[in-house]
């Protein structure tokens, strides 16, 4: 599909505004610190122009084609005055009705597919920036981690340095104090770092695990309360399927 | 046949838009139902391109040679699709009888004659077109998959045995169409030369909302059988080779046709210079870098270049591709080969060109009226 960009003049093809322009069309971004419309109650909104539009083109179709058709039955000198029927439903007009029965079957299959994949093309997008979020996340993360660790035993190797040496401690050992120093407090603070992390994902997990067992053990007993009401005769206020499908859903 | 007349009778349908095919085609259906098989369930964009086909035909109707290419071309393009020879008078009626439907009172005898001609006349190329390249190719080839990669989130690399063997053009493109994606087509490039064992490799990246790219990017692709078209495209290397240095620009799966001609130099006896610059939006979007620089590492004439566009802590080269390519000087005395995002290679192309390599030397991919 195409995108459009509306600048304020339009329009593409042949100077007319069809459905599809109408789902593809984007605005250009307002520049910074200018008001500008939220995007989405503008698109929802031509999402409603675009049915309505849809309607119309279709019903002004339809009326189009009757007319053509009267007229030709009017030309063809067919009309018989006693009887009305013979307009309505002449014989000759069966094909061109079945044709716009199909096309009209055709457009309601044609308009499912292009929502079942406007959903999908949706639900991927947001499944992406999710996924860039969480990894952009992480790499802030692991980056803190990593400074604080740095941070932390930098301190650490600075005090081994300044520690008052004996006249016997020559320059080299008080370096290797002051690097074990350094990569002592550099593994503590990222073992504890990784530690917590890891119990944090854990605890996720966790917490899945218990909602999982949660909803099946609801959704058993919602099954087995419609079971109940289903065969109690004359309770039949709330359909099986719906009650399983509510739970579910939670 | 009178040529103004079907003009100006086509303009006067042609105003109904959407109407015009939407009718030829239920017409169609109606009239012989098993048609609607070689359809997918969708129609909108099959209507599109009707549309596009009759005001392309309508247009070129002065220019003989162009007309006759064009239509020759779509003749062996139907053959996929499964038309065949009967079917065309079937799409003949109809397309009279749409046509009689909207011009009203319009319609005259004699116009009727003009529409039968022309319709005639076109049937009789893209037939004829058809039948010649049944001798020369099957219509579709079977292909199985037998591997599937993952290479990143949205990128999954296929290996394809196709029945029988193809013979293509390193930097060619098939249309691929899957068993759960009925009758729709969509090209992907082949990206190895030839092999013996016949083998095709394809890189697919999964499109947000694409119907197919979903379907190849599966786990489920594996062991399927696809069909796919005959070979097409022109990003190919120029016979005889020119001589210049190779520039290969590649942006995320745009690699495939060019990896494939990168497979056809390293077979050459004496291989010419080449800089292959691949690019993505982010590291994990450099899905075959490995590879590359497996082959960098062997090959003294080759250089490979990466570079990511929207990750700054990509320890490489970081901007647009087309900016990473003008960084790295002057390129005015190469062969210059680009394929992926259109718009990364339009950008790309226009630098090149200011830059002083002439169009002649720039090769992009074209598959004109080849898309489906």
């Amino acid at each position: 599909m195409t995108t459009v960009q509306f600048d304020g003049t339009w329009l593409g093809g042949e100077g007319r505004l069809t459905p599809e322009e109408l789902q593809t069309v984007t605005f250009p971004v307002s520049r910074l610190g200018r008001r500008g419309y939220e995007e989405e109650p503008v698109r929802a909104f031509l999402r409603v122009v675009h049915g309505e539009f849809v309607r119309l083109v279709n019903e002004r179709s339809s009326l189009w084609q009757e007319v053509q058709r009267l007229r030709r039955r009017i030309l063809a000198g067919e009309v018989d005055g006693n009887d009305p029927q013979a307009v309505l439903f002449g014989e000759q007009d069966a094909h061109v009705h079945a044709v716009r029965i199909l096309s009209t079957a055709q457009v309601t299959a044609d308009r499912y597919v292009a929502d079942a994949q406007a959903y999908s093309s949706r639900v991927t997008e947001e499944a992406r920036l999710r996924r860039d979020e969480i990894v952009r996340q992480a790499q802030q993360h692991s980056d803190m981690i990593l400074e604080d660790a740095h941070a932390r035993a930098r301190e650490a190797a600075v005090s081994a340095l300044n520690l008052p040496a004996s006249p016997q401690t020559d320059r080299e050992q008080r370096a290797a104090q002051a690097e074990l120093a350094y990569l002592r407090t550099y593994s503590d603070v990222y073992r504890s770092h990784l530690r917590a992390y890891t119990e944090g994902i854990l605890r996720g997990i966790d917490e899945w695990e218990r909602k999982e067992a949660a909803s099946f053990q609801e959704a058993a007993a919602a099954q087995e309360a419609a079971a109940v009401q289903e065969a109690a005769p004359g309770q039949v206020n709330q359909l099986p399927g719906h009650v399983n499908h509510r739970s579910i859903g939670r | 046949m009178d040529v103004a007349r079907l003009r100006e009778s086509f303009a006067r349908v042609a105003m109904h838009g959407d109407e015009l095919p939407l009718f030829f085609y239920s017409d169609l259906f109606i009239k012989h139902p098993e048609v609607r098989d070689l359809f997918p369930v969708s129609m909108a964009t099959q209507r599109g391109h009707f549309v596009d086909a009759l005001v392309k035909i309508v247009s070129r109707a002065d220019s003989v040679d162009d007309l006759t290419a064009f239509l020759q071309g779509l003749g062996r393009d139907h053959r996929k699709f499964g038309a065949v020879a009967e079917h065309y008078d079937a799409v003949g009626s109809s397309l009279l009888a749409t046509i009689q439907h909207f011009s009203g009172p319009a319609w005259t005898p004699e116009l009727a004659a003009d529409w039968r001609a022309a319709y005639e006349l076109i049937a009789s190329v893209m037939t004829t077109a058809a039948a010649a390249d049944e001798q020369r190719q099957p219509a579709w080839w079977r292909g199985t998959v037998v591997a599937s990669e993952r290479r990143a989130f949205d990128v999954c690399v296929l290996f394809v045995r196709p029945e029988p063997r193809m013979d293509y053009l390193p930097g060619q493109s098939v249309a691929i169409e899957t068993p759960s994606r009925a009758k729709l087509w969509r090209y992907y490039s082949m990206a190895n030369a030839p092999r013996p064992d016949g083998m095709l490799e394809f890189h697919i990246r999964l499109i947000d909302g694409g119907a197919v790219s979903m379907a190849l990017t599966s786990d489920a692709i594996v062991d399927t059988e696809l069909r796919l078209g005959p070979p097409v495209g022109a990003l190919t290397l120029s016979q005889p080779s020119s001589g210049r240095d190779l520039l290969l620009v590649a942006g995320s799966t745009g690699l495939a046709p060019l990896k494939a001609i990168l497979d056809q130099v390293t077979a050459l006896p004496q291989p010419p210079k080449v800089h292959l610059f691949f690019g993505a939006r982010t590291a994990d979007g450099l899905y075959d870098l490995d590879s590359l620089e497996k082959m960098a590492a062997q090959h003294p004439w080759l250089a490979v270049t990466s570079a990511v566009s929207a990750d700054p802590r990509f320890e490489g080269e970081t901007g647009s591709l087309p900016d990473v390519v003008a960084r790295h000087g002057d390129w005015s005395g190469h062969e210059a080969y680009l394929a992926g995002p259109t718009e990364m290679v339009q950008e790309a192309v226009t630098r090149l060109a200011s830059a002083g390599l002439a169009k002649d030397h720039i090769h992009i991919e074209d598959f004109g009226w080849s898309e489906p």
